[in-house]
């Protein structure tokens, strides 16, 4: 039965929604979690624990621990407290052999004697055989959940990525304080707060906040004044990740049920951040301290307030601070039968909730701490004892409510590099300097009066718009006086644990950590709770360190009784809470790039490939050897897009200047009509790039890169000049114009039937430039050039003509049988011709001499230095350098694949391009070898990936193999 | 014979109600169902010119259409936005009107082919440009229309901001490599499916301009066709 009428309820009973879980189906209702509507389904134990297969149950309804983690619909470790219940939902308990009710690995837990600290460092080792198979053995039972590899994430996923002048993290009074604070005078702010609602800690409390209304009244009023300011933007269930440098907070969100997003990413960029966030619970360290019945405080107060139901009917509540008492008397007038309650402080309470504990004759026990609770799969009793341990008393009831005291969640203030130390009267970890542009608010900083809380936020978003540069210092001053007049932080529980000795009471649920672990890790030299921390696991689960983040550098201060040693917290880290990788991924555009050709291509029948930012034609036929296309163009004509190539137009007094400077030719000896084919060298000598560089006009030149190159050209000129104060400037074609290749020895005979211009071979030769128009309307920059070692003409056009220019070409070659080749036919081609792409057979350490390029560089150049040559004269004489050659295999059916090692007695080298070659018959590649297997006639042995020691014979040969003379390409 | 036509890299898959032929370019003026906003207008065809020079302030004629002093500023006039992007560069953007042509100073480089131009405006406009981007387009200490230069859809972009209106309504014009065409405005369209973005045509962004520059003429049309 839940509580339907009161007025702090977050759900909708009147909306119904149904979930499946163990083959049964349980009804839900809207605002419910998958946890609360499996609670109000009277499930109990929602899974089993990862070493001992211990039962696990609701604890703190915020996803603090692995507790609830279930698989929701295929998805495993999904956190059901905080999950929104949806109608349909298929979840399954994790960790479970059977159910989580029985498990058949529930033995586990009598075997906790056999699993010390840290045991699969030091045991199943010895003997060294045995190791395979225990790993084996580990790796099965460890981990929660299982996933299929070829499992597809459903959902829609997004990411936003907003600015403000202000980020507030945490919706709670202080944060909703901090927020209106900020936004007085227009700044723009934004608020994250984690649940899907605001109110933080007020929200679900009839306490009185002042004579006229309670708490929950007030955090709506809040909610009301925030929402409703236009410069306040509101991000809710939207929970914080990260915090970086210079502000940058990432959170993800929650999206409605149906809306247009199930989770998005949000990055925000703010100039100024109020941290918020608010307390969670200190664990009560007592003997089963996690069996199912075992809960916090606000978990059993938000069960009845906000989803309207009863955590049980008969409890005892052990606890360290005034929201245990709070809770035990709202629960007692909700119905709840409060057998005990067992308050670890003799004094310090709130003198109106003992008195409001008394007139509900709900007995209080000063200075008593649970110290066991019992039951298999639920408690039903608890032994209570004073906390030196002389008196117990033993109580029956289905509900444990038990806290220690509470703990400010600080983690995104540690992301920010915030130091936090110690703090001996809240017995908090409190920021001891913050960074810059950086605020804390409300209980985090130990406050816990409701006015002190709210005026701490306003205080801090006060701060943070003088961040912004608003003149807030009156206001600032006036806030922090209302403040300093309020109660300040209040003292803290000192207690760490319950007089017992720990073997079953955890410190991480997640993991299984026991007091007793950590005292073993301790014992064995692991003394500071970071190394502890990864000793024992202890914090490293799901829950990121929300449970033992407090108690493990407390307790390990404590044990270890070191004179004037101070805790010392672990460092959290992102994402502070755990995320779908999925959200991370956002929308996932697959942003690349497509040439003005690629329909045209597809439609051909074209085989596409990602190379670099661009998607390329590689292939266009299921044969990949590319036989036709390599012999169409040996034989007849064919058609590429060369559209990826860099293009540059370089202009201005100094462009000359700036071309000597990277280009290891002259370019002083440029004409116009004519083109240069140059290469462009790093610091080292090793090249990186190579193209051809045409005069245009005086001071205006065109030059083209490779592709892979063109994105980093202009930069690459700017860089090298930086400090000369040069008059030039470049601009990139590579997209402004598309590139076609035709080439094949009927290539002009095609030209010439579109082109208005004087094709002839005396007309326009070998290594010559023109431009002209093709078919009375399209402007053509035309370069007679040899790549594939044929008569070649490169076609540069307006990208917007280039569908136009293809088709008119593709006409006019039907009658040659003119037909498209792709990337692969083109590696081919050039490889018989050996000509070199770079990156293909040259490699970052191989310089324009290895690659025997070194007839391209001028070394008379004297106007300006030219980047590489300082580093290519030192190692002119170098013998110890790797050679370009040509090999030919033995068998000449069969190349080997690139990048495979030449080899004797070590690796001597690698084959860079190697293919069956259908021109001539044989195989042959280009390979990068040691300076002393250069000379030709050397015989070499490659070592193919998976070839069982079957090594591959070649010997190298003069290059290049096809058309030495190079008469094709002149022709 | 192959008739001479110009394409534009941007294929909207809506259907095109009316269209017309300009400078060998078929341009959009109006698709079915444009809906209500936000829109998406392909501005592809429209003739940009890039600037260099070491002094611009020697390229300020005609009067009005001075090239801004400082990078990132911008001038709209007779449908002409000029931009300054650096000390030594801006671009010209003939929106409205069709181009003259290419002035004979070498500092002039018409790249109309170089890049695309969306123009982005509408309702929630600016939502559908922070789901793709961490530029700030709401930043209040900006007057429109100014330039941003970044990553939109993690792709190098020049995005001016024409117009700031309510919460995210707006509109912004973007360029960037021409071959990122199909993927930007698959990434746009996507993000802008929430808010009910379409597929606009060129009639759709003149009245659009008109009114959020109601000084300008946005009818004029001197010169060639845009």
């Amino acid at each position: 039965m839940r509580l339907d009428r009161l007025p702090t309820l977050r759900i909708n009973p009147s909306e119904t929604c149904t979930l499946h879980y163990n083959g049964k189906t349980s009804a839900g209702v809207a605002g419910d979690t998958v946890a609360t509507a499996l609670y109000a389904n009277g499930v109990r134990v929602f899974g089993r624990s990862l070493k001992y297969h211990r039962p696990r149950g609701l604890y703190s309804l915020d996803g603090e621990c692995s507790n609830t983690c279930m698989a929701v619909d295929g998805i495993p470790n999904v956190r059901a407290e905080n999950t929104p219940a949806k109608n349909g939902m298929h979840i399954d308990a994790q960790n479970v052999q059977g159910s989580a009710d029985f498990d058949w690995m529930g033995f586990m837990d009598k075997l906790d004697w056999l699993m010390p600290a840290g045991f699969y460092y030091r045991t199943l080792h010895k003997p060294a055989c045995l190791w395979p198979f225990a790993l084996k053995q580990v790796r099965k039972v460890a981990g929660l959940g299982k996933i299929s590899p070829d499992f597809k994430m459903k959902g829609r996923y997004a990411e936003i990525y907003p600015t403000a002048d202000v980020c507030v993290i945490g919706g709670g009074a202080a944060g909703m304080s901090a927020a209106l604070a900020a936004a007085e005078g227009g700044l723009r702010v934004i608020l994250l707060e984690a649940r899907p609602w605001l109110g933080g800690s007020f929200d679900y409390r009839v306490s009185p906040y002042d004579g006229e209304k309670a708490l929950y009244q007030r955090a709506r009023e809040l909610a009301a004044q925030v929402e409703a300011a236009a410069n306040i933007r509101v991000f809710k269930h939207a929970a914080n990740v990260g915090l970086y440098n210079n502000n940058l907070v990432t959170a993800f969100q929650v999206g409605p049920e149906g809306g247009a997003f199930d989770e998005r990413y949000i990055e925000i960029r703010a100039a100024s951040v109020v941290v918020a966030t608010g307390c969670i619970e200190r664990p009560l360290l007592f003997e089963n301290n996690e069996r199912p019945g075992v809960m916090q405080v606000g978990c059993a107060h938000r069960l009845a307030r906000t989803y309207g139901l009863l955590p049980g009917r008969r409890a005892v509540f052990s606890i360290g601070h005034d929201l245990g008492l709070e809770a035990a008397v709202d629960l007692c007038d909700l119905g709840m039968e409060i057998a005990c309650v067992a308050d670890i402080r003799e004094d310090g309470q709130n003198p109106d909730l003992l008195l409001a504990l008394a007139e509900r004759e709900i007995p209080l026990l000063r200075g008593w701490v649970a110290a066991k609770a019992y039951g298999a799969k639920q408690v039903k009793k608890v032994t209570l004892r004073t906390l030196e341990g002389s008196v117990k008393r033993q109580l029956e009831c289905d509900l444990l409510v038990a806290s220690a005291g509470r703990t400010p969640l600080t983690g995104p203030l540690t992301l920010a590099q915030a130091r936090l130390r110690f703090d001996a009267h809240t017995g908090y970890f409190l920021p001891a300097d913050l960074p810059a542009k950086m605020h804390a608010a409300g209980s985090l900083t130990g406050r816990n009066h409701p006015l002190a809380i709210e005026a701490s936020g306003r205080l801090a978003g006060l701060k943070a718009a003088a961040d912004c540069g608003a003149n807030t210092a009156e206001a600032v001053a006036a806030a922090a006086a209302r403040l300093s007049q309020l109660p300040g932080p209040e003292r803290g529980t000192k207690l760490v644990m319950a007089p017992v000795k720990g073997r079953k009471s955890f410190i991480c649920f997640d993991e299984d950590t026991t007091v007793k672990n950590i005292k073993q890790a301790i014992d064995m030299g692991f003394d500071v709770p970071e190394l502890i921390k990864r000793f024992t696991s202890a914090g490293t689960g799901p829950g990121q360190g929300g449970i033992p983040g407090h108690n493990l550098p407390l307790f390990a201060a404590r044990y270890q009784a070191l004179a004037g040693a101070t805790p010392v917290p672990t460092t959290a880290r992102v994402p502070l809470v755990p995320t779908l990788l999925a959200t991370y991924a956002g929308a996932h555009h697959d942003m690349c790039k497509r040439t003005p050709l690629d329909e045209l291509q597809k439609r051909d029948g074209g085989v596409f490939r990602r190379i670099g930012v661009w998607q390329r034609a590689r292939y266009f036929s299921e044969d990949f050897s590319c036989r036709e296309e390599v012999l169409n163009v040996r034989n007849n004509v064919g058609m590429l897009d060369g559209s990826t190539l860099g293009k540059f137009r370089l202009h201005g007094p100094d462009a000359l200047k700036a071309l000597q400077r990277v280009y290891v030719g002259n370019m002083v000896k440029l004409t116009p009509g004519k083109i240069k084919y140059s290469a462009m060298c790093n610091e080292d000598g090793c090249v990186i790039d190579d193209g051809v560089v045409v005069k245009i006009a005086e001071n205006d030149y065109y030059f083209t890169t490779s592709t892979v190159r063109a994105g980093e050209t202009a930069e690459w000129f700017r860089y090298h000049t930086r400090y000369d104060g040069w008059d030039y400037h470049i601009v990139n074609f590579t997209d402004a114009l598309g590139v076609i290749n035709v080439s094949g020895p009927n290539a002009r005979k095609v030209l010439q039937k579109v082109a208005d211009a004087d094709l002839s071979n005396e007309a326009f030769p070998f290594g010559g430039y023109r431009e002209f128009v093709i078919q009375g309307g399209i402007p053509v920059r035309a370069m007679r050039l040899g790549f594939v070692g044929e008569l070649s003409y490169e076609l540069h056009a307006p990208a917007s003509y280039m569908v136009c220019l293809w088709q008119i070409l593709a006409a006019a070659g039907k009658e040659f049988g003119i037909r498209n080749f792709g990337v692969e036919a083109q590696n081919v081609l050039r490889m018989e011709k050996c000509h070199i792409i770079l990156g293909v057979e040259s490699e970052q350490r191989t310089n324009l001499l290895d690659l025997g390029l070194g007839f391209l560089w001028d070394r008379h150049k004297t106007e300006t230095k030219t980047v590489g040559t300082v580093a290519l004269r030192q190692v002119e004489a170098d013998p110890a350098r790797l050679r370009l050659v040509g090999i030919e295999m033995d068998d000449p059916r069969r190349a080997p694949r690139d990048g495979s090692i030449l080899v004797d007695k070590r690796i001597r080298g690698y084959v860079c391009t190697a293919r069956r070659s259908f021109t001539l018959e044989r195989s042959v590649g280009m390979a990068l070898v040691e300076a002393e297997m250069a000379a030709l006639g050397t015989r070499l042995e490659i070592y193919e990936d998976e070839c069982n020691g079957q090594k591959l014979a070649a010997r190298v040969v003069p290059m290049p193999f096809y058309d030495p003379q190079g008469n094709r390409m002149r022709m | 014979m192959t008739r001479i036509e110009r394409r534009s890299p941007v294929q909207f898959k809506g259907r095109i109600k009316k269209w017309e032929v300009r400078d060998n370019w078929t341009v959009a003026l109006a698709y079915e169902d444009e809906g209500q906003g936000p829109f998406l207008v392909d501005l592809s065809h429209i003739t940009r010119w890039d600037l260099q020079d070491k002094s611009l302030s020697r390229f300020n004629q005609p009067p009005g259409k001075e090239v801004p002093e400082l990078p990132g500023s911008c001038r709209l006039q007779d449908g002409v936005l000029v931009t300054r992007m650096n000390r030594t560069q801006a671009v010209i953007w003939h929106l409205l009107s069709g181009a003259p042509d290419l002035p004979a100073e070498s500092g002039y480089t018409d790249v109309s082919d170089a890049t695309i131009c969306l123009a982005l405006f509408g309702p929630n406009a600016l939502a559908v440009a922070e789901k793709l981007c961490a530029l700030d387009f709401l930043d209040p200490g900006k007057q429109v229309p100014f330039l941003l230069q970044g990553p939109f859809s993690h792709v190098p972009c020049q995005l001016v901001l024409m117009e700031r209106g309510r919460g995210f309504d707006g509109g912004l014009l973007l360029t960037c490599s021409r071959g990122y065409a199909e993927s930007m405005v698959h990434a746009i369209l996507g993000a802008g499916a929430e808010f009910g973005l379409k597929p606009a045509g060129k009639e759709r962004f003149t009245d659009w301009l008109g009114t959020a520059f109601p000084a300008q003429d946005t009818s004029s049309r001197k010169g060639k066709p845009a």
